[in-house]
């Protein structure tokens, strides 16, 4: 068997391996290769830093433990950023999940955050976390319609709505300033178009995972969606910004080394692919 | 460290490292893993809507005769939808079919027209063809004006119109948009399929804040499995 065959023909095995190598190998022996800021980072940042003051803010968690990877690295620095400038903007946060783990997420981001110690925000005041909301895009606009009754109590306290204060003046979709969704498919940001940002006009950024990307674009392009954070990268370039550097920026050598193998594995299986075929015609 | 620490990080290391098992091959490791891991989905969302309907229940319907009696309603209709593991009565089914499938339909329509179509169609428009100061989105802008027309084109005349007179060039600009979309998507898929492996890896290397007391777990069962795996694939029948 000539080389070129044997190229066309690895075990995939190898190229698994391979994968790990190259995803491993900056893990534990950091490469600080640069990273330059993309144009949707920089976007994000500037619409999180030019929310008006007393905005209204919901974040929806639309993922689950699944799309931790990706996702949960832009939630973080997100809601850094947001807790951060709650003090001085007087911002009321909610948070919901139309994704069922999006719950579970959030534990794991509050055990890791502890908003009330690090950033001086008090739950049900200036932040409040209502839980999973039901029936996908049913419920989505049933929420649009009337919070309380979707969710007649909080998440992390189980006690009524009216015992906390942030939820006095939030009843329907039109007490809302701002969405911010993290998601990785649906329901998600067509969802929530058709349920709030047609009917009602609230402005609406997301966050979501490289498949999603390609699917988002013409939202952006057409302004119904405000900024667009696609993917790990963008989540580090993110945290660049922020000054906090976390996970993403921690994996962005590995995902430039995924990259390269990829090209590669490309490049190579072509040249092989193009050579005995042209050896075959000869 | 406490054993109840300790133990779901060895649980987790263990299932990580059980799914991607599969990457050598079908093995058991990788079965009792997608087994458990199927089985825990389906029960933490029972769970998760069992617990709504409680609290919906006690908060909400409860409250007088009449809402109690169309909670209950909804609560039969919802029932009905295990009517379809039975001949007999899987018409019943159908219903809770019907009116799930009406709702959502209902609910997108009254919409989807402005946000999905009408909305792209006005930015489609409203795209201005050079951009001063910016050489690169002209050059982008320029394209998807003359792109996107083609691909509707493209799909607009089917079979033998495709082949005659401008449509021609058209088909062609179509289907080098088409490819061009088609690698864009693939492109994101692999990134993302990496993300999620690199997400595992931080994981299991204990990259903070992912517990320390990982990366001990990640050497110590990746050994096992691998010596498993490798006993297992020597032992089994080779006509299997």
């Amino acid at each position: 068997m000539s080389i070129l065959e044997k190229l066309e023909n690895v075990e995939r095995r190898y190229i698994y391996l391979l994968a790990w190598v190259f995803v491993l190998f900056p893990l534990l022996f950091p490469l600080g290769l640069p990273i330059p800021i993309g144009r949707e980072s920089k976007a994000w940042k500037e619409y999180i830093e030019n929310i008006p003051s007393d905005s209204t803010i919901i974040v929806s968690m639309d993922y689950g433990v699944s799309g931790m990877p990706e996702l949960y690295p832009m939630t973080v620095a997100t809601m850094h950023h947001l807790w951060t400038d709650t003090a001085s903007k007087n911002f009321k946060i909610v948070v919901i999940a139309s994704w069922n783990q999006g719950p579970l997420v959030f534990d794991t981001l509050l055990d890791q955050m502890n908003p009330a110690s690090t950033y001086g925000v008090v739950y049900g005041e200036d932040w409040i976390e209502l839980g999973w909301i039901p029936g996908s895009e049913t419920g989505m606009a049933a929420l649009a319609t009337d919070m309380w009754s979707q969710t007649p109590k909080d998440f992390l306290e189980n006690r009524p709505l009216s015992e906390y204060p942030i939820m006095e003046n939030i009843k329907t979709a039109e007490d809302i300033d701002l969405v911010v969704s993290f998601e990785t498919g649906t329901p998600g940001l067509p969802e929530w178009l058709r349920q709030w940002n047609t009917p009602y006009g609230t402005p609406f950024i997301v966050g979501c995972i490289g498949v999603s990307v390609p699917g988002m674009a013409p939202y952006l392009a057409s302004g119904q969606l405000d900024a667009l954070m696609p993917g790990l990268t963008a989540s580090g370039e993110y945290e660049i910004l922020i000054g906090r550097p976390g996970l993403a920026v921690s994996g962005l050598d590995a995902v430039s080394m995924s990259h390269l193998l990829v090209v590669l594995l490309v490049v190579v299986g072509n040249i092989a692919f193009f050579a005995s075929k042209s050896k075959g015609v000869n | 460290m406490s054993l109840m620490t300790l133990l779901p990080i060895w649980a987790a290391v263990f299932f990580t490292l059980a799914i991607y098992s599969f990457l050598y091959g079908e093995n058991p490791w990788f079965r009792f893993a997608e087994h458990v891991y199927a089985g825990v989905s389906v029960g933490y969302a029972v769970a998760f809507n069992l617990d709504y309907l409680r609290d919906q229940w006690v908060n909400r319907w409860s409250m007088s005769g009449g809402m109690a009696v169309l909670y209950l309603f909804a609560l039969a209709m919802g029932l009905l939808w295990y009517a379809r593991f039975n001949k007999k009565y899987f018409f019943l089914y159908r219903w809770t079919l019907a009116i799930v499938v009406g709702t959502g339909i209902g609910m997108a329509l009254r919409t989807v027209v402005f946000t999905q179509f009408l909305d792209q169609i006005i930015a489609q428009a409203r795209i201005p063809l050079f951009v001063s100061g910016d050489p690169l989105q002209s050059v982008s802008n320029i394209l998807l004006t003359i792109m996107t027309p083609c691909v509707l084109l493209y799909f607009w005349f089917t079979g033998g119109a495709r082949e005659t007179g401008p449509m021609k060039h058209i088909a062609k600009i179509a289907r080098y948009t088409i490819m061009a979309g088609f690698g864009a998507a693939y492109g994101y898929t692999v990134l993302t399929r990496f993300s999620l492996l690199i997400g595992r890896s931080q994981f299991l290397l204990g990259n903070p804040p992912n517990p320390p007391e990982a990366k001990m777990a990640f050497i110590t069962i990746a050994l096992v499995m691998l010596a498993s795996l490798i006993g297992y694939d020597l032992l089994k029948p080779k006509n299997i």
